[in-house]
């Protein structure tokens, strides 16, 4: 537990440090700036298009940031030879891979966290916010941030290429929003193989139609049950990346 | 112990199919399939959008193309002579395919159709009314405007009128539909219940697209009430 916090603590002040981190959340507050101005576009529907055009560019900030950072994350130190020296070390290859993986999210938080207030205090400007419902939009924003960085995270591993990664990762985001259309179309399939094939891929690739919270704002609100299952997926969806990509790493040879 | 993160790997995904299970069964979002979305100059960005999971956003954008169109700047969408806002009902109901809950763009479309004057085309209103009432049926508005419209019809005015402002106040009422309402009190010579609406409009911070015409149109109604002519504007 230790030689993970001291990971972690290191990952997170490299990242926050880090000139990329940086400009991430600033162009983050500039689309927030620019949702400002575009909502304005929307005349009698000004608050629903900040609310929607701001969370949208926390989410696209944060996936790209995270994107971007986990799949450099091991790859870039195996390239600049770090890892020898940080393996050298009495480190455990999982906690060193957990540390990093969570000082990661840490940091993607702390931006989203950023953009959030900066995006809350805009949202005052047109009547009282509902808070619980949008701590709850950005609680499955993070999930499904955690969920994308742990997976890319594995491709990077699996496929020791940053773009083959970052291309896959991007294939999988948008997979992951046609989980319903997967079934919906498994449903209307006539091949009893092919409803089958459909229905374990779309179980197989991350569930993030249920998990646009910030798109079905405007509709029935889920229960805080919903909210629990959620945030249970995305543990054991984002665990279980994790755990393959320990897997993958303790097989590597340096 | 090769494979101790492999089993490890296998149980949390196993929990996390459970899980998945667990919140589909509790919520499970009513949104048009993709198929639903129709081909035009603007299915491109909807798809793209809608793919990326930014739904709510596509349909965002595509309310502003609809007000640009309304407002006849889009450049992709121009209208034939003699067939004005003949691509209103198309836009009105693309806002509605990305996200069913924007029901005010199908309430705005409708309301246009069937109101303003020298459109009158109230079939295509109820048309883009039913499909707003088959996905959301718990939005009493649609009802409410295709009963508005069979008055209007039938022409029963006053009928038509009472029921229009009844909903006058619900959050969902567009405020073009108001300043319609407005108007058709004024064309009627009621300038009293048309100054009353007018005032409303004014007091609402929703309705702020149309406070600037407000001012006017109390203005221009007191003036009327008083039995002075209109001021020149």
């Amino acid at each position: 537990m230790k030689t993970i916090s001291a990971v972690f603590a290191y990952t997170f002040k490299e990242h926050i440090r880090h000139k990329a981190w940086l400009s991430s959340a600033l162009f983050g507050l500039v689309l927030l700036a620019g949702a400002l101005v575009v909502s304005a576009l929307g005349q009698d529907e000004r608050p629903r298009l900040m609310l929607d055009l701001g969370l949208a560019a926390i989410e696209a900030i944060s996936l790209v940031s995270i994107v971007f950072l986990t799949v450099n994350l091991i790859l870039a130190e195996i390239e600049s030879r770090a890892i020898f020296l940080i393996l050298t070390h009495p480190v455990r290859r999982a906690d060193y891979l957990f540390g990093r993986f969570l000082g990661t999210v840490a940091a993607v938080a702390l931006g989203m966290a950023a953009m959030a207030l900066m995006h809350a205090l805009l949202m005052s400007l047109y009547g009282p916010l509902e808070t619980g419902r949008y701590l709850a939009a950005l609680g499955c924003m993070l999930g499904k941030t955690a969920v994308m960085g742990a997976l890319s995270l594995l491709l990077s591993l699996a496929l020791t290429s940053e773009a083959a990664a970052m291309s896959f990762a991007v294939f999988f985001w948008v997979l992951g929003h046609f989980s319903s259309e997967m079934r919906f179309l498994a449903d209307r399939s006539g091949s009893a193989f092919l409803k089958t094939a459909i229905v374990a891929f779309s179980h197989a690739s991350p569930d993030f139609a249920h998990f646009n919270y910030r798109d079905f704002w405007h509709h029935a609100a889920p229960g805080a049950e919903w909210l629990l299952w959620a945030a249970a997926y995305a543990l054991a969806y984002a665990g279980a990346c994790l755990a393959l990509s320990v897997q993958l790493f303790e097989q590597k040879e340096f | 112990m090769k494979a101790r993160w492999l089993a490890i790997s296998a149980v949390l995904f196993v929990l996390a199919l459970f899980a998945g299970s667990n919140m589909r069964r509790l919520y499970d979002p009513r949104f048009p399939h993709f198929s639903e979305l129709k081909p035009g100059p603007f299915a491109f960005t909807d798809a793209t959008l809608t793919a990326a999971g930014f739904r709510a956003p596509a349909a965002d954008l595509a309310w502003i193309q609809l007000l640009q169109y309304t407002a006849g700047s889009v450049p992709e969408l121009q209208d034939r002579p003699g067939h004005p806002y003949e691509h209103l009902a198309p836009m009105s109901l693309r806002v509605s395919r990305l996200d069913p809950s924007f029901h005010r763009a199908l309430l705005f479309g409708a309301g246009i159709l069937a109101w303003f004057r020298g459109i009158e085309r109230p079939e295509e209103a109820v048309e883009i009314l039913n499909e707003g009432m088959r996905r959301s049926p718990e939005q009493p508005l649609y009802g409410l405007y295709i009963a508005a419209i069979a008055y209007k019809q039938q022409g029963d005015r006053t009928r038509m009128i009472e029921l229009l402002e009844s909903s006058f106040d619900l959050p969902d009422t567009p405020t073009t539909m108001k300043a319609i309402l407005a108007n058709l009190r004024q064309s009627h010579g009621e300038y009293r219940e048309a100054l009353s609406l007018w005032e409303r409009i004014r007091a609402n911070p929703r309705d702020s697209a149309e406070h600037g015409r407000a001012k006017a149109k109390i203005v221009e109604l007191r003036a009327l009430i008083a039995g002075a002519p209109p001021a020149k504007r």
